[in-house]
């Protein structure tokens, strides 16, 4: 087993003092390892957010140790901890948070200015991830005409330009409709399976559970973990999405193989006209 | 970083004219005032730039014209006419006072000439003739206008009345302007007998200035005389001089005002901007970096301002030679780069304005936002 990208070990952070004094996360240890997708879960004020904070380097702990990629965090100025944030660490949030005045190529590529010798090595990473992630007619649109997938898929970009180790994903489908947050979702799945970068997601979408290799709930700032699923990503034939075959909910034989469907309305659009589908499939 | 400091300023054209518009304002005060002032320092010298003399003649310990008096006496004049390397020597009184015209006063430089004077009178005239007789004299156009009088009319010269002759062009000015009367008149009105003021010396071709103003000065008793470029610049700086507290109060104001609405601009910019910044800060960018973003809008901001003030009175000077004769400015480039400096500082000053806000921001703030 290789050695974990993120290791925590006894985090607490408390705010305040005395009788004001809470305890926003309480003696927390994990360890993520690379390729893995973690998802923190739990209720609105169970620490999530302080947590990831402290996780990504943006928060001191009032107590414990954090560790990325075998460097330990205590002892780092902030000066230095920008500098980590900038190479090991990408950062996805709910609200996109893309600079206004800037393209979607140049939000994709604003990180790459804080590694040095990394706008010329990030150029062609960029134009990679604009292919890849769909968003080639739209590399020169600002963020006030994008939609909220689009946003959120040039947020992705943006975290994956440096080419770092470690992903935060805060609520990162909070503000998608079902589709595009599903999306989302299973393009972070193939960053963690196919990249080997490890994902660390913070939500309270249930639908993280099918794709996430680990589920930590967060109660009052204390972690639990939940069991590991196994899943089986196959696509649609319809529509395209990416559906669970281990556990379909729409499922169809036709000349010997087994189809799997999102929704009803694709079953039944499937059964009106196979040929076209499985034509297309091949 | 400066990427996005740059899109950022201009991504909002309005917001950015408004505060190009307001320092620009600022600048333009201090430049118009500056110009003004050398404008007006400009007419004040006017009468000795355009008589052009080689060298100029006058009192020993006396090195200028304005607010100066002067005394040489005739034979002084015959000693330095038979100099070699002269070639003409012509006497003028000068007298700085008071001239009442159209019921104003209006402080003037009177210069009395002698009836073969006529290369130090006016050097360009709107009408009438410009040799003055006894009992009259030549006014500038401006001032006559001004005044509300004509050709024919009287003022009064240190409680002298004359009859107006002549109007000149290029005489007048706000602090003091030029007029023309008879030698033997203004030597009534300054009781002199035997003497000039200064004497205007044109060398023959080839002669070194500065050399004939330093034989004039060893072989002429108790004279002073100076090639007519020092004399010009002596009395320009001297006007300068006048000028230069009020210059540099209005500089220090309209620098202040200008400051003020730069960090103004650059600190409510911050406050609106404070969700983008905690997410650079949470991507990685320093507060050094930041903070350079801010110095470099402030600048650009402070330098299209200055542009925009160098524009302004650009373009207020053939303006105001429409609408206001009486005003003459002109921008030196002393002017130009003390208020470009001023903008400098200005841009400095105001980008530490929202340095304490930039520090403050919390990248954690990135997840709330």
């Amino acid at each position: 087993m290789s050695d974990p990208i993120l290791r925590a070990r006894h985090l607490t952070k408390t705010f305040g003092t005395g009788a004001t004094e809470v305890r926003a996360v309480d003696d927390v240890s994990l360890a993520v390892e690379p390729g893995e997708l973690v998802a923190i879960m739990g209720p609105s004020g169970s620490g999530k957010t302080t947590l990831v904070s402290m996780l990504g380097a943006l928060l001191r702990p009032s107590s414990g140790q954090v560790q990325i990629d075998a460097t330990d965090l205590t002892g780092l100025d902030d000066a230095r901890l920008s500098d980590l944030r900038a190479r090991k660490i990408g950062f996805i949030f709910q609200s996109f948070n893309l600079l206004e005045a800037l393209t979607a190529e140049e939000n994709i590529l604003f990180p790459a200015q804080l590694v040095p010798g990394g706008m010329a090595a990030a150029r062609p990473r960029a134009i990679e991830l604009i292919e890849r992630l769909g968003l080639a007619p739209r590399r020169g649109a600002l963020p006030r005409t994008m939609s909220g997938g689009e946003k959120q898929r040039v947020a992705i970009a943006r975290a994956l330009i440096n080419e770092p180790k470690l992903i935060f994903a805060d609520e990162p489908t909070g503000n998608l409709d079902t589709r595009s947050g599903r999306e989302v979702l299973m393009v972070l799945h193939d960053i963690a399976r196919d990249q080997q970068r490890s994902v660390v997601l913070v939500t309270h979408d249930e639908r993280v559970e099918d794709v996430a290799d680990r589920t930590l709930w967060l109660v009052d700032g204390a972690l639990r973990d939940r069991k590991k699923t196994v899943e089986n990503w196959v696509v649609d034939p319809v529509c395209g999405m990416r559906v669970d075959a281990t556990a379909p909910e729409f499922s169809l034989e036709y000349h010997g193989k087994s189809h799997v469907f999102c929704s009803h309305k694709c079953l039944e659009r499937f059964v009106a006209g196979p040929e076209k589908y499985e034509e297309a499939k091949t | 970083m400066l990427k996005w400091a740059l899109k950022e300023l201009f991504a909002y054209p309005l917001q950015l004219l408004a505060s190009v518009g307001a320092v620009g304002a600022a600048f333009s005060l201090a430049l118009f005032f500056q110009a003004i002032f050398a404008g007006e320092s400009d007419q004040i010298v006017a009468y000795i730039e355009k008589s052009d003399a080689d060298v100029w003649v006058m009192q020993k310990g006396v090195a200028n014209m304005h607010m100066t008096t002067s005394f040489v006496w005739d034979w002084k004049t015959r000693l330095v006419e038979q100099l070699d390397g002269v070639e003409a020597v012509t006497p003028i009184l000068y007298l700085n006072t008071v001239l009442l015209a159209g019921g104003r006063n209006w402080f003037s430089f009177i210069v009395g000439l002698a009836p073969d004077g006529a290369r130090a009178g006016p050097w360009a005239m709107a009408e009438g003739d410009p040799m003055p007789e006894p009992g009259e004299v030549i006014l500038p156009a401006v001032l006559v206008e001004l005044a509300g009088i004509g050709i024919g009319d009287t003022v009064s010269i240190a409680g002298k009345d004359f009859t107006v002759s002549g109007l000149s062009e290029g005489t007048f000015s706000m602090a003091n302007s030029v007029a023309f009367v008879s030698m033997t008149d203004l030597s009534d009105i300054m009781s002199t007998i035997g003497s000039a003021s200064y004497l205007l010396v044109d060398a023959t071709p080839g002669t070194d200035k500065s050399e004939l103003a330093g034989r004039i000065r060893e072989e002429v008793e108790k004279v002073n005389a100076l090639p007519g470029e020092t004399f010009v610049a002596n009395d320009w700086g001297l006007a300068m001089q006048m000028g230069l507290e009020i210059i540099e109060i209005m500089t220090i104001i309209s620098g202040t005002l200008a400051a003020l609405l730069c960090g103004f601009t650059a600190y409510s910019h911050i406050g609106r901007k404070q969700g983008e910044i905690a997410v650079m800060k949470a991507l990685g960018v320093r507060d050094r970096s930041i903070y350079a973003g801010v110095l470099f809008q402030v600048g650009l901001l402070a330098l299209l301002a200055f542009a925009l003030a160098v524009a302004i009175v650009a373009l207020a000077i053939p303006v105001t030679a429409n609408f206001a004769p009486q005003a003459t400015l002109r921008i030196t480039a002393d002017a130009i780069i003390k208020t470009g400096v001023a903008a400098l500082i200005v841009s400095l000053i105001a980008s530490f304005v929202p340095l304490r806000r930039v520090l403050r921001i919390d990248p954690v703030a990135a997840f709330k936002t």
